[in-house]
């Protein structure tokens, strides 16, 4: 990293110390000095469109734009003037030019950069004119864009560049007819959300929130997202009981798809079902097990694993435990609990490598950190998958491809590569794994390069070989310096893998929580007893940035709760969240109660939210062991794939997003099965049975199909094996 | 006097005047002869004759001093605030409400409830309103609030019906199309009633 040197300046008479390589503006906003800005995005690469920042550098002629321009040491610098303050009311007068009086309807209207800006430089009347043209509103979607509205800051297209990757947004440079285009607009991204939420104005907003409220009127809930497994920050914003929309905070963090429009999966209109509640407790009674979907909070989790203390009932959620035993393998040769990796050192590395996920989909802010990688730091991206992606085609530099089941062998070349430079390290390497002219691509890439990251997920942890690769894994860790990122299944897979003992088998009767069992409970509808949706309870969530971060209520709910069900068996606390300071010191969380848990983010943006686990120690007695055999897969081969803005059970439930499920598979796979385009199939996996219609993607390659899995409601948790599977495709119907 | 004269009882040789009494009636047909006999007499137009002067003031000579309600109302004061009205846009006829929902928020009694959308014309299309008219209080903040003066106080003061929904939808506020041309414009706060020239009388001063 880039060494701290500490500069000194003064603004406006204060004396100010920033770091070297800080811009202006971010040496006054650590000072606490105000400057206006416009098109400034601290999370992106100042942008320099609006000049609004503009300030007084002693012995310089003219304005400087302070966002770009970086501190000096010694400099001294006038933040405001009579002439600045000129400057910058001109500058809004311009941007005020024919903007439409819509204040009234526009869904901005209360959160508007445009009308604090007008209000603070006290515009009373317009001095500029132009010949205003006729200028539609365009729905693209997801998102809506009205030309009239936008003022040109560009922050969308900095947004959908360098942090989400869609690349969907452009400007189109005209003088003053000068507007945004979207050049993908038939694929219709979700993660444009990203780009509506840092507008500063009405012109880009949500199509299904546009006009239905008033920003105002919302009152705002900070939570966290329950889907993707990285818990960001999310604002629930309700009205009458309702969600209408979410946020976050857009200056400083992005949101996946999912919590950007999938807010709508509660569990609405229950009431007490005694009847229910009291069979439930007898059948926590005499219970064997209890299986239960990764989208449950820590204090949950906690409870299960209370309930398996106390009575002994195996806990089954397969997707955890896959991931509980990966790590386990992983840290017995680190020595530390979790993977030291983080996504901050990602989007500054310079070669990041990318194996065992469809990262796009997986773990989509992970995409974007790589993205930032990529756009920021030009780095070498290796994408080494049995499925080539198109969707990240603009940031990955070289495709590795290997055959399915093969990750062991992969890994271990992979790993000896990386570990060249070390001594003393002997692994069985299978050299064939992958191509020594890929090898050779790869080393070519990473001279000069500093900072590498590696980034591998889920395709490993159901691996029959899982161990053995976590193991190898971490050699890379623990030898090299290289930010090794192990992304958790999505959901709270990470808590859950902490807090509980996992068992394997389930045994019955068996209780199911979200997800199928004998008995189930469950919050989306169905069930044999209701329970509340991740937005209808307190609680916290473990998030794969190693942060455990609360959740707040956004949505009423009247019926019974776990903790209630507890209480009848004999525990006692008032509230879930009781359990929040009990959560186990040794897996490196801390004795905090709930309501003590901070949750903002400062000036700078330095992130405030719950509290970081703390590191743990454990025996490094790991091995590496003999590569394995791995079975050849033939036939119809399917890998379980949901899309991007789908994770579980739970976005299933969402109608504001586009959920079509349906088997995706190249033309090369409808000719080898006999598929065509609209063809209803059925097939088994893990016992689930899925139906299926059959869709060819021309832009796909490979003999693979993409199967989704998170519309299966309950059963959608049960899903344990490798996500590459044989499958015997039937035809239904004709 | 003495007390010769009461001891008189000699009646015949006395200064009385014998009265014209007809004979207690003893029938019932008698009884009615008696009633019809007493009713119809000339004097009962002496006892008339002012009520009879004003009957064919107000009936043949349009002297009437009574309003004829519910056929005929009294014009109220434009300050008066009753039932509200919805208007529309003289040229297009298009309700002029653009949903910003100031009325909702400024509601006291927390009446007033709509919900809008993203219509196919992409504007903000006012899709439910109502107005709770059994919490409404009438105060008239909807009708201050209102930047396009779409919600106005009418002059519906009526507000007996069988039920409160017959009146509380924005379709029933709204002027009906074809009375665009009735529609009255807001004065505004302060106008005086239509009927304010005449109803300016000298002080009595009389004495």
């Amino acid at each position: 990293m880039m060494s701290s040197k500490v500069i000194n300046l003064t603004i406006d008479g204060k004396s100010c110390s920033g770091n070297a390589g800080d811009t202006i503006l971010e040496v006054a906003r650590k000072n606490g000095i105000y400057i206006p800005t416009m098109c400034y995005l601290t999370k992106t690469l100042p942008i320099a469109s609006c000049r609004i920042c503009s300030v007084k550098v002693e012995g310089v002629d003219g304005f400087i734009l302070s966002c770009q321009e970086k501190a000096v040491d010694g400099a001294i610098i006038k933040t405001n003037d009579s002439e600045l303050y000129q400057e910058r009311q001109n500058i809004m007068k311009l941007y005020n030019v024919n903007h439409p009086l819509e204040c009234g309807v526009c869904d901005q209207s209360g959160e508007c950069d445009l009308q604090n800006k007008t209000m603070e430089f006290g515009l009373d009347g317009q001095t500029f004119t132009a010949q205003d043209m006729p200028r539609p509103v365009q729905n693209w979607g997801y998102v809506s864009y009205d030309p009239s509205l936008c003022i040109m800051c560009e922050k969308c297209v900095r947004v959908s560049t360098e942090i989400t990757g869609d690349e969907a947004l452009k400007v189109k440079f005209g003088g003053y007819s000068s507007t945004i285009e979207n050049v993908k607009q038939e694929a219709n991204y979700a993660t444009l959300g990203e780009a509506a939420a840092v507008c500063p104005v009405g012109a880009l907003v949500d199509t299904k929130f546009k006009y239905s409220t008033n920003a105002w009127e919302l009152t705002k809930i900070p939570s966290s997202c329950p889907h993707c497994g990285v818990a960001h920050d999310v604002t629930y914003e309700v009205k009458n009981g309702k969600i209408y929309r979410t946020s976050n905070q857009a200056e400083f963090t992005t949101m996946c798809s999912a919590s950007r429009y999938g807010f709508d999966f509660a569990n609405e209109g229950v009431t007490k079902d005694e009847d229910a509640f009291k069979l439930a407790v007898e059948k926590f009674k005499s219970a064997k097990s209890i299986v239960f979907a990764k989208e449950i909070s820590n204090e949950e989790a906690f409870m299960f694993q209370m309930l398996k203390e106390k009575m002994g009932v195996k806990l089954i959620s397969p997707e955890a435990r896959a991931y509980q035993k990966f790590m386990r393998a992983y840290s017995s040769i680190t020595g530390k609990l979790l993977n030291s990796g983080t996504l901050e050192q990602l989007s500054k590395s310079q070669a990041i490598m990318v194996l065992g996920t469809r990262i796009n989909d997986d773990a989509p802010l992970v995409k974007f950190h790589i993205n930032m990688a990529s756009k920021w730091h030009r780095a070498r991206v290796a994408y080494l998958h049995p499925i080539v992606d198109n969707n990240i085609k603009n940031i990955v530099t070289q495709y590795i491809s290997y055959a399915v089941g093969n990750e062991e062998a992969v890994t271990s070349s992979l790993v000896s590569y990386l570990l060249k430079d070390v001594d003393g390290i002997d692994i069985d390497v299978d050299l064939d794994a992958i191509s020594s002219e890929d090898l050779e691509l790869l080393r070519k890439s990473h001279i000069k390069k500093v900072g590498f990251s590696l980034v591998v997920s889920s395709d490993l942890y159901a691996h029959p070989q899982a161990q053995n690769i976590a193991k190898m894994i971490a050699l890379v860790e623990k030898h090299t310096d290289i930010n090794v990122v192990v992304i958790p299944p999505a959901g709270n897979a990470m808590g859950v893998s902490l807090i509980c003992d996992l068992d394997d088998e389930v045994e019955s009767p068996s209780i199911g929580y979200n997800a199928k069992g004998d008995f189930t409970l469950s919050s989306f509808g169905g069930g044999d007893l209701d329970v509340p949706a991740l937005n209808q309870q307190e609680g916290t969530l473990t998030s794969m940035t190693k942060r455990v971060v609360p959740m707040n209520v956004a949505v009423e709910y009247g019926g019974y709760v776990l903790n209630d069900i507890m209480n009848a068996l004999g525990f006692s606390a008032e509230y879930t969240i009781d359990y929040t300071k009990m959560l186990p010191n040794d897996k490196g969380f801390r004795a905090v109660e709930f309501d003590d848990l901070p949750d903002h983010f400062d000036m700078q943006g330095i992130e405030h939210r719950g509290y970081m686990l703390e590191e743990v120690e454990v025996k490094a007695d790991g091995v590496v062991e003999k590569l394995g055999n791995n079975e050849k897969l033939n036939g119809a081969v399917v890998y379980n794939c949901n899309p991007q803005e789908h994770f579980s059970a739970l976005t299933a439930q969402s109608k504001n997003l586009t959920s079509e499920a349906s088997l995706v598979g190249s033309e090369a796979f409808a000719q080898e099965q006999g598929l065509a385009d609209g063809d209803t199939v059925c097939y088994t996996i893990d016992g689930i049975k899925f139906e299926r219609v059959f869709k060819i993607d021309t832009s796909m390659k490979g003999a693979v199909a993409l199967n989704p899995t998170f519309d299966m409601g309950l059963s959608s948790a049960l899903l344990s094996s490798y996500r590459f599977s044989q499958v015997d495709l039937k035809k239904v119907g004709s | 006097m003495s007390l010769e004269q009461f001891k008189n009882r000699n009646v015949g040789t006395q200064n009385y005047v014998k009265l014209d009494l007809d004979h207690t009636p003893t029938s019932g047909w008698c009884q009615f002869k008696q009633v019809v006999k007493r009713t119809f007499k000339p004097e009962l137009f002496v006892g008339l004759w002012v009520t009879l002067r004003e009957m064919i003031n107000a009936l043949f000579r349009g002297k009437m001093h009574t309003t004829q309600y519910p056929f005929e109302k009294l014009p109220i004061s434009p300050r008066y605030r009753a039932i509200h009205d919805m208007l529309r846009l003289l040229e297009s006829g298009h309700y002029r409400c653009i949903g910003c929902g100031l009325c909702e928020k400024i509601c006291i009694a927390n009446c007033i409830t709509m919900e809008t959308r993203y219509d196919e014309n992409q504007r903000k299309e006012v899709s439910e309103y109502t107005i709770n008219f059994g919490r409404c209080i009438f105060c008239g903040y909807c009708a201050e609030v209102c930047p396009e003066l779409a919600i106005v106080h009418g002059q519906r003061y009526e507000t007996a019906s069988e039920q409160r929904a017959s009146f509380s939808l924005f379709e029933d506020m709204l002027t009906p199309i074809d009375q665009l041309n009735l529609q009255q414009e807001y004065q505004g706060f302060g106008a005086v009633s239509p009927n304010a020239d005449e109803n300016i009388k000298k002080t009595p001063l009389a004495y």
